[in-house]
Parts: structure tokens; sequence; C-alpha cells
């Protein structure tokens, strides 16, 4: 029996590939403002009675291992890190208190928008005040954007505006062209999953 | 579209989280009359003014409790639930 | 109606470019207009000089305002109606049509309207058409055919609306002089400002003012160049809500028709000047008679003639004003007519399609074809009203001022008061840094609130209130109507007499005379009638304007497009990971909630009798899921769940029912043991989302001690039951890890495993009440692992099935489905599941409702019934009737069952009826009654469960 293929709910713009198990396009955008699919990346939320990783609620921050520790919530995390690396996420985290992790890579969908507008476009769609006073890089929270709930994750990229945008996985095409579709006076371009994100 | 305090994260859209109702105190099942367990589920004071109400927030995914003034809209506290001292936010 | 060019030589402040033209058509014919000229202004400069009729009695109408608030200027351009003609800039190729008028424009067969006015007076939609009843299909005919507005094909094509948030500091609402600089003042105080305003342009009555030119031009540059300022102008703030939730209308975004921009405003300061307002007097909506203000603008700003001879009315310096215009542009004054020393005109003659005379009230007549009226002026405090304030009356300035604003409200500009545009500007700068001030307050009290948030800048040394100077209020005569009756309302044609005759028949407060006469609800919204209506309802009751107060102004502000409303659709819409096989194979879908599932692939009753006799497959991935980890999980169950649930072992699964505090079935499905710790709770569909807060609920404020985390994991997981005779073969080919034998993995058991190399989780259950397994594997693999699924099948007859089939076969079983076979007000016990309910537990949602349930009788109860006839399927809804016809209950689920040739149904009968063999009577649709029989079993197929448990 061949190898199983992990599938993003969002279907890839050819050409596709296959890259850690995964099926990812190989598309490449130049675009100043770039949508990409990174439902790849392993995701992991830890709840916990401790204070873990020392990552407030609304904040995010990269661990020493390059692992994004997101504060999702009060007591709540969320992990991302490279695909595959689940297990290696959830082993790190280790015992404390009354701690429980749940690998939700597979039921998530998480996007990333890039560009110098990407903020201005993000305000077509969500109604939570993304300026730079209001939500710096660092910021996280959670709002619906385009009306599904979702994780909304200022993580700049080389000083570019950036945003991971994490939803039910089920919502996760619906949320891609709804983006795309209000993107397009912004000029936004497709760009496929690469082991840089 | 009001503001709502949300203890955990600020003033929110009020399209972001839920009404839940009046904040009210459920009965100890084992010895309650019916007359008392139905005024818990249906008799709520509605007042004109001041209120104690419990809110959900779609975004923390937390239970607050908040006090309003019904006729001003203006939320004067929020809270965590089941703890009656408002507490600062965070 | 064209009497030739009235285009004056260049004017200095003009704002049409002469060196190109625009070509459009107006009511079939050729026009031609400069880039900048309104719609109106080129028809005008062409001599047209008539763009409507009214509403009401289809009298032609002209100019009034020459401005956004023209009502007798709405047009239809293209296929886009009601446009405001004198508002809109023309453009090459449009092609514009008068509204209200059937035939024609010049001839209207409404107009008959006129002479059986006594008809159309007040109230006359309540008199004229209220009786009788039977006649009213005709009645709506012909009134649609006098329907005001324009019209709309259905397969128009429309540019796109959209929608954008917006959080600025500071909205003001007006882009005059008072607008402009408080938002500088603001701006340059720090804050983010959005400057709204409805004209093309900024600049307010200065665009129209030579003398101001230079230093209005300064004023917009310093606008322009502050990036601290977004300029939004063709845009209209629509609206103030709680805690300044401001809706503006944009019309000047490219690539969109309308875009509604909701800003949250930390501060809005509203500098909506001065509407100028039309005085009441017969003739008075006559084309060429006109606001003052209407004259400077159409001659300044785009150079045109409005008459050739004029009599104008003036109590103010703008009529002043516009009687140096009209001698500039050559039109003869025939008279002027002091209303500051008690002068006033009565009449306008001439035909219906202009002015020919003026009759004076000292008796002189004095031809002329264009009467201008300088009256006074209406504070637009419509978003002041919005926030709360109630207007009052100044009868020496003769207009509503605001007193009481909210804190996050300021005002300024001729809205507050008078002056030289010295104190004007120090006003509004006053209002700006004192805006700046509150939203820097409010903003660093949201940052510190807001964890996601950057640190608050601390408070600079400049903090205190600023002091904002009052402004004066210059004396004006009141001048409301003259000893004639005219026109109030324009946009619905009410009358200064309609309104005393609502009066005389007791509607003798200005909100009921309001809402009987209709006057103040058209399209300009109460801008120009307002005041001018409560003045004459005040005469009427012999009582002060300031007794009888103004109407409430509600939003919207300026009327706004259904398009601009509804922005573009978001409508969230759910796959599963199979999406894309079911798509490929035919699947007709099925709109669930948010969710598309397949509801059949051609037949769905071939597809129950593939299930029955080999096996089938169907996804059920948005069957809700939450992961439940903890010591305290089988606490959690035991609240929620009217059954039990503690001795529930690892490896073991349950069906459970929850149940609200009001006894009334909330949701079911199966919890599975999968460790220790851990289960998985399944929910309906449709029950997902309540569930989980319901859960959370219960965690979070009744009981916080128990440690209990819910993860929803709904699409973690792609779920597919695989079920039928032929299911363990099949399942035995491609499943590693799990021993599949009966006795190894038995009926309501989970077990974790691998499926065509992934790893999964099953338990059987039984649903369609065959032998079954549900399989759960994480979601990006549910596309392979189903599809191995019909390879590995395919020689056993496996087919997919879809949600219809599953409908039958539930019923086929007697399964009901929370939310169709139960409802809003069905408690537990009438849902038959009385062997389920464990009234000696401690306590579980509902207990002391189910307690109080099971010792009455009288309820309802969910049963299986069948019609005698097995050839009829009584429609879903059909009702159970006693003898004497009364309502005893209904079907609520019923199919033609493939499987035993039959009809079948589940129902809710009366208790009294409910007893098994017991024979009930159902009214079809039709009103045909059909016997139907109470069966013993819920199930109508196999009740003992030999074939599932299997």
């Amino acid at each position: 029996m061949a190898d199983p293929i992990a599938r993003s709910p969002i279907r890839p713009l050819e050409p596709s590939t296959i890259l850690e198990g995964w099926e990812v396009s190989g598309a490449r955008s130049q675009a100043p403002l770039t949508i990409c699919d990174v439902t790849p990346l392993a995701k992991v939320t830890v709840r916990s009675d401790q204070d873990l990783f020392d990552v407030a609620y609304g904040r995010a921050r990269r661990d020493e291992h390059g692992t994004l520790v997101v504060g999702s919530a009060p007591q709540e995390w969320l992990l991302v890190g490279s695909p595959g690396s689940a297990e290696v996420l959830t082993e790190r985290v280790g015992d404390h208190g009354f701690t429980v992790v749940v690998d939700i890579t597979h039921g998530r969908a998480m996007l990333r928008l890039t560009g110098a507008e990407a903020a201005t476009m993000l305000a077509k769609v969500c109604a939570v005040d993304l300026g730079d006073h209001m939500a710096p890089n660092g910021a996280a929270f959670r709002a619906p954007v385009v009306a599904v709930v979702t994780d909304v994750i200022r993580d700049d990229q080389d000083s570019t505006p950036s945003y991971l945008l994490h939803c039910e996985r089920s919502s996760g095409q619906y949320l891609f062209d709804a983006l795309t579709d209000a993107g397009a006076e912004f000029g936004l371009g497709v760009d496929g999953f690469t082991a840089r994100h | 579209m009001l503001l709502v305090p949300c203890p955990w994260c600020g003033p929110r859209n009020a399209s972001d989280l839920r009404y839940v109702g009046e904040t009210s105190r459920r009965p100890d099942p084992a010895s309650v009359t019916p007359a008392e367990w139905r005024a818990y589920l249906y008799d709520h004071a509605n007042p004109a003014g001041p209120t104690t109400e419990t809110w959900y927030c779609r975004g923390c995914r937390r239970f607050f409790v908040a006090e309003r003034d019904t006729v001003t809209n203006v939320f004067t506290s929020s809270r965590p639930p089941g703890r009656q001292n408002p507490e600062e936010p965070r | 109606m064209s009497s030739g060019s009235r285009r004056l030589t260049p004017q200095a402040v003009e704002v049409i470019d002469r060196a190109n033209s625009v070509g459009f058509t107006f009511d079939g014919r050729s026009y031609s207009g400069h880039p900048g000229d309104s719609i109106v202004s080129a028809l005008l400069a062409s001599g047209v000089t008539v763009f409507s009729r009214s509403y009401k009695y289809h009298r032609p109408r002209g100019v009034l305002t020459a401005g956004f608030h023209d009502p007798g200027c709405m047009m239809q351009v293209g296929d886009e109606p009601n446009v405001r003609g004198s508002h809109r800039l023309v453009e090459d190729g449009m092609v514009v049509s008068s509204q209200n008028r059937w035939p024609s424009l010049r001839f209207d067969v409404a107009a008959a309207n006129h002479a059986v006015g006594r008809f159309l007076t007040a109230g006359f939609y309540y008199k004229t058409f209220i009786k009788p009843q039977p006649l009213w299909p005709a009645y709506e005919k012909i009134l649609s055919r006098f329907a005001p507005g324009g019209r709309m094909s259905a397969d128009s094509v429309h540019g796109r609306y959209d929608h954008r948030f917006a959080h600025p500091d500071v909205v003001v609402a007006g882009g005059g002089p008072a607008g402009m600089l408080a938002a500088l003042a603001a701006a340059e105080a720090g804050a983010t400002v959005m400057l709204v305003e409805e004209e093309h342009a900024l600049g307010g009555h200065l665009r129209y003012e030579p003398s101001q030119h230079k230093d209005l031009a300064t004023i917009v540059g310093r606008v322009a160049g502050h990036p601290n300022i977004e300029v939004l102008t063709d845009s209209v703030v629509t609206g103030r809500y709680d805690d300044n939730w401001v809706a503006i209308c944009q019309r000047n975004h490219p690539g969109v028709f309308e875009r509604l921009i909701k800003a949250r405003a930390k501060v809005l300061v509203v500098a909506a000047g001065l509407v100028e307002r039309p005085y009441v007097f017969a003739g008075n909506d006559k084309p060429g008679v006109m606001l003052s203000t209407a004259v400077r603008r159409l001659i300044n700003l785009w150079a045109v003639k409005p008459g050739e001879r004029a009599v104008v009315l003036t109590a103010n310096t703008t009529g002043d004003a516009a009687v140096e215009d009209l001698e500039r542009a050559g039109v003869a004054i025939a008279a002027v007519v002091d209303g500051r020393r008690g002068h006033t005109v009565v009449r306008a003659r001439g035909p219906k399609t202009g002015v020919k005379s003026v009759e004076l009230a000292d008796g002189s007549t004095v031809e002329a074809d264009l009467v201008v009226t300088a009256v006074g002026w209406t504070a637009p405090t419509s978003l002041l009203n919005m926030a709360g304030d109630r207007p009052r009356y100044d009868p020496a300035a003769a207009r509503f001022f605001a007193c009481d604003l909210p804190a996050n409200v300021l005002a300024t500009g001729g809205i507050t008061g008078d002056g030289t545009l010295d104190q004007l500007a120090e006003h509004a700068q006053a209002v700006g840094r004192e805006a700046a001030r509150r939203s820097l307050t409010t903003r660093r009290q949201w940052q510190a609130a807001r964890p996601w948030a950057a640190s608050p800048q601390p408070e600079t040394d400049d903090v205190s209130p600023q002091a904002i100077p009052d402004l004066p209020r210059h004396p004006h005569p009141e001048m409301f109507r003259s000893t004639s009756h005219g026109i109030v309302d324009f946009s619905e044609d009410v009358s200064s007499k309609d309104l005393v005759a609502a009066v005389a028949e007791g509607f003798n407060s200005i909100e009921l005379a309001k809402r009987y006469t209709t006057a103040t609800m058209g399209p300009t919204q109460g801008k120009l009638e307002t005041v001018n209506a409560v003045a004459v309802v005040a005469e009427a009751i012999d009582r002060t304007i300031e007794d009888v107060g103004t109407t409430v102004w509600r939003p919207p502000y300026a009327p706004i497009t259904l398009g601009a409303l509804g922005g573009r659709s978001h409508e969230p819409t759910r796959y599963s990971p199979m999406q894309s096989w079911h798509q490929a194979n035919g699947a007709k879908p099925l709109v669930a909630g948010q969710w598309i599932r397949p509801d059949h692939y051609g037949d769905p009753e071939a597809e129950v009798r593939n299930v029955r006799e080999n096996v089938g497959i169907i996804d059920v991935t948005p069957l809700g899921k939450l992961d439940l980890r903890g010591p305290d999980v089988s606490r959690l169950l035991e609240q929620v769940y009217v059954n039990r649930w503690a001795k529930l072992g690892v490896g073991g699964v349950r069906y459970g029912v929850m149940c609200a505090e009001d006894g009334v079935v909330l949701d079911d499905g199966v919890t599975g043991r999968l460790a220790d710790d851990r289960y998985l709770m399944t929910t309906t569909s449709s029950g997902a989302g309540t569930v989980w807060e319901w859960v959370e609920n219960w965690l979070q404020t009744e009981h916080p001690d128990w440690r209990v985390v819910v993860t929803p994991m709904t699409t973690s997981y792609a779920s597919m039951n695989v079920a039928g005779p032929k299911v363990r073969t099949l399942l035995e080919r491609i499943v590693e890890d799990i021993d599949l034998s009966p006795d190894a993995f038995g009926y309501m058991n989970v077990r974790q495993g691998r499926i065509a190399g992934v790893d999964c989780f099953m338990w059987r259950i039984g649903f369609t009440g065959e032998l079954s397994y549900e399989i759960h594997v994480p979601a990006g693999y549910g596309l392979d692992v189903w599809e191995a699924i019909l390879e590995a099948g395919a020689d056993l007859g496996i087919g997919a099935f879809g949600v219809e089939a599953q409908r039958i076969m539930r019923l086929e079983k007697g399964h009901f489905i929370v939310g169709q076979d139960t409802d809003g007000l069905m408690q537990g016990f009438s849902a038959g599941i009385d062997w389920l309910i464990k009234l000696d537990k401690d306590d579980f949602a509902g207990k002391p409702e189910l307690t109080w349930q099971s010792q009455r009788t009288g309820d309802v109860r969910v049963v299986a019934l069948q019609p005698v006839d097995g050839t009829v399927v009584p429609l879903e809804a059909s009702q159970i009737v006693d003898g004497s016809g009364a309502i005893m209950g209904r079907v609520t689920s019923s199919r033609m069952s493939p499987t035993l040739g039959r009809s079948i149904c589940l129902g809710v009968v009366a208790e009294n009826l409910a007893t098994a063999g017991s024979v009930v009577t159902i009214r079809l649709p039709d009103g045909d009654l059909v016997k139907a029989r109470v069966m013993e079993h819920h199930a109508h197929f196999d009740p003992e469960g030999t074939r599932l448990r299997g």
C-alpha cells in the first residue's frame, strides 16, 4: 500500500507536489501581497493550570527551537512548528500540573497573509483593530474573519507585516476563497507552501 | 454596536459574544420546589437600570459576569464567573 | 422645455473642465456637459428645467437645492434607480431618465391626481385603499404604476458592493471649513482622523464663496497633506450607533459601486453644517423656485444661469450674496423682498412647468421666472439625535441646537452656532484638539485592556480638557410659512394643508402627524422639511415650536442602498475532506446548516438496499466531536447527560441524551472512552456548537473545580460509517492492529488501530440498523482512506450512500432526530427515552423538570406509526386529529421504506393515543384522512437489533 497522503482542505494551486507527506502547491508568487496555505504546519494546543511558556494570552513569540508559541486564550497556548513535528512539540511540553496537549494539525486550516497591505486587506473582513497600536507584531486574538471564527496571529516576516489565520479545517476552503476574493483589489497572489514556513 | 468589556480581551464588539442572560444561581436540584425552579428558568427581573448578566466571549471562550445599566448601556464592571468582587482585567 | 444654453462665461471658482465635454442622454435626447458637472447642472445648462414628477400629485419638479438633498432630481441612471441627479457627476455615455412619470415627463397621466387632489390629502392611503378588501390586488396594480422610485431589472449587472472596518480615533462628519479645521487640529494632536464629506470635494459653503477661495485652498491642501487624515468625499455618515459604531457609505472607492465602512470611532465630531430651509407658500414646488444656496452653487460652481428674471426673498446674508451672484450672472432682479423687514412672497404663478409671476404680500405682482428664497437654516442634527441628544429650539436664531451630548460626541460649525469665520475656526480647532485628547485617552484605555495591544504611550503633559469657546447665535427672523399653503415635504408631496388637516383629524402631535402624513419620511429624511412641519403643526395647535419639539431623527442620515448594506456575501460553507470525491461521483448536494453534504448519489432507495444487502459507506464528518480529557470527565458526562456514565470502561461506547434545564431534549449522540482520562463525545451535526458552549458553561460557571479540558475536534477527523452485512469481510482486508471478530470487538465498543495505513479509531454503533463501524481518521488522510475502503470493497458491492438513505434507514430503525422528531417544548420522557433517564442520579441538567414530568400524565409521546394503507406516505408535519377534528399530534418523519415495502412514520401524539395498536387519524395536506397504527416499538425493522449486533 502506498504511503497515505495528507491533504489540506484547500485545493492546491497547480503544480502540486508532496512535501513532508503533505500535498502542497508548488506555485510561487512575486506579488507584493500573498496568501499561502500553511496547513501542513504542526499545530498543537496546550491547556494547563500552570503558566507555561512565559507567553501571555494575546501574545505570540518564537521559542529557542523556532516554534511559534501563541497565547491563544487564558491558560491556553497554540504551538506551531514544522510539518510532522507534532509529537516532538507534545513531548517538549512535559509534565506540569494538570496539562492537556492535543494535536490539532488535521483539525485546523492555516493561512499566511503577507505584505505591506495585509492589514488594510484584512480590515475589509475582520472587525478587530489591526493598527500598530492595537495589534503590533506578536499580537494574537480570536475573532470572526469573513464570518469564520479565526485565530489571527501577527507574525511579521523580515519586517513585512504578516498574519497567520487559523480556523476550523472544514471552513478552510471557504476562508481561502473569501480572502482571495477580498484581496483581488490589492493584487493578492497565491504562494505555495515551502519549508521556510 | 455595543462594546462589551470582556475581562480577558478588553472591549469587544457585541457580535463577538453571546448574551447568556441575567446571572442567577442554580437552585439545589435535590430540594428545589417547582416554583423555585421555574423562577430560576423563566422569571427575569429585566430592570430598566443596573443589572448583572452573564456573557460568553467567543474570542477567549470564557463566560463572564458583567454589570450593565440597561438604560444607558454603560458597563460598570465585568469579572470572571462565580467571583463576587470585580477584579482587574487579565 | 429647452430654451437654449444657460451656460455662463467662466466663473472664478467653477468646478467644470471646459476643455472637455461629455455626452449623455436624458429621456432619450442627447445632451452634453463638462466633466465636473452634475447631471442636473449639465441639463440645466442645456435649458432643461423639469427633472421629475412629484411622488403623489405627479407635479413637475425642478431644482430646489442643487445639492445632495435635492428632492425633485432623483433619476434613473442606466439600471440604477434613485440617483441624486443634483449630486451625481455626469459621465460620458450615461443613459439618464426621469422617474415618476408615465407615460412621459411632458404628459403625465397621474398628474390627473391633482384634479382629484381631495382624495390624496393627509392619510390618503389609509382612507382610500383600505376597503373593500377584495379590491386590494387591483389597487396594488394601479399603485405600483404610480409608485415612486426607479426600476431595476433582475439581470442588471452592477458594480461590486463592499464592506470595510475602520478604527479611526476620530470621525469627522462634514468636510466644510469647521470639519476640516477640527480634523486638522485633531490630527496635529496625534489622533488618526477619518474626514467624511458628502460632496465631491471638501470645502462646504466656502466652495461657492469666491472671496474665500484662497483660504479654502490652503486648508484643503493642509488636510490632503496630513498623514493622519483619511479623506472620504462623495461619502456619507449614515448612522451613529452604540459606542460610536459609525456607518459610512463611501462612493468614491475605485472598483466598487458603494462601500459601507463600519467605523469604531473613539470620538465622533459632527460638523454637518446647515441645510437651507425652503419656504412654504403657494407654488413653492414649481420649477424655478429655488433656495439661495442653490442659486449660489449653480452660478459659482457650474456657471449655470438659473433664470432670466428673479424675485429674491432674503432674510439673511446668504440671500443677499445670492442677489449679487445673480446680478453678476446677468439675471434681472425683478424684486428683492426683505424678510428682515417683514416682507414676504405669497404665491408663485404660472404654468405647471414654471413660474411666470410672483404675488407679494403687499398685493403687487411681479413678473419673474425665478423665485429665490433665503428664509433660514435647519441644523441637521440627525447624528446628534442618534447619540441621544434632543435638540432644543431657539426662537431668536430660528433653529434647533444640540444641548446634551455624550462624552464621545462633539459638534462644531454651523450646527453649534454662528460667528465670523475666525470664530468658527477657533471653535473647530478647539473641538478638534478636545476630540484628540478624549480619543487618545480612550485609545490608551483600550490598549491597556486588550492583551494583544501595544503598551500604551505614557500620557503627555498637556492632557487637560480643552476649553471650547461658545459660538454666538445670530438673530434670524422666524419664517416658515407665508399666508398661503404650499409644499412642506417635497419628497413625499405633503403640503401644509395636509398637516393642518391631520391636526384637525386629531393627529395633533408632531410624531403622529408625521406618521399620518408621511412628512419627513422620504429620501431627504427631514433635512428640508422637518422644521417647517413642526412650525405648521405648532401653528395649527396654537403652540410654540419649542413646545412641539422636533421629531426623533433616526438612522439613516441619508438613504442607503441595499447593496451597500449587504456588501459582499459572507456565508461560510463547510466541506468534508471527501468533498472532491462526492462532487466527482454525482452527489446531489444537501445544504445542512453551513455544511454541504451528499444527499444521495442518484438513487437513495437503491443505496438503502445496498446497505441492507451488501455494504455501504457514508461520510459523517459533520458529526460534532468534542475531545474530553482530564480526571473529571465522567463527572461532566453525568452532569450533562440524562443517563449513567460512571461505569463506562476504556474501550466502551454509550449512547446518551442531553436535556436542557427545562427538561427539553437538547442533543444526543454517542461518547466513547478512548483511554482512562480521554473521551470522545459526538453530537448531532447541527448541535455541535451549542453542545460545546453548553459543556463549557457547566465547567466554567458551575464546576470550575472539575479538571476537564474540552477541545472541539469535529473536523480533526474524517468520519465515515461503513455498514452492511459484508462490512466485516471488507474491513478485515485493510484494518491492522484491531481484532474485528465479534467477541473481541462487540457492539458499542471502540478500538484504535490502523486502516489503509492510517491511524484510526472506530466504534461499532448502529444508526442504520446494520452491522456497522464508524471510522475516524485524521482529516488530512480522509480522502485516501475513503478511496481505499471503496477499492477494497469493490468486489463486495460497496457503494456510497448519502444523507437521504441514512435518514430512511434510521427511520426504519425508529431513531428520532433531535429537532425534527422532537421540538423546543418536548421534555425527555415524551421522546420515549424512559429507559435512559436515571432519576436516581444525584444531579444532571434538567433533572427537576424530568422528575416532575415522570409524575404527571397528559404530555405527548413520540411513537412509530404505520399507515394502514402502506402506499400512502403522509407528508411530514401532517396533523393527527381526533373525531372532532381537534389536533392530537403530528407526523414528524415519514418515508417509503424500501426494506419493508410500505410507508413508515414517526410522530408525536397525545399520551392517551400512544398505546401500541391504537389507530389514529392523519389529516393530509389536501384534507384527506388516513388511518395509521401506533406500533409497539419505535423500530419498524429488526426491533431486536440482531443485525447490528451480528
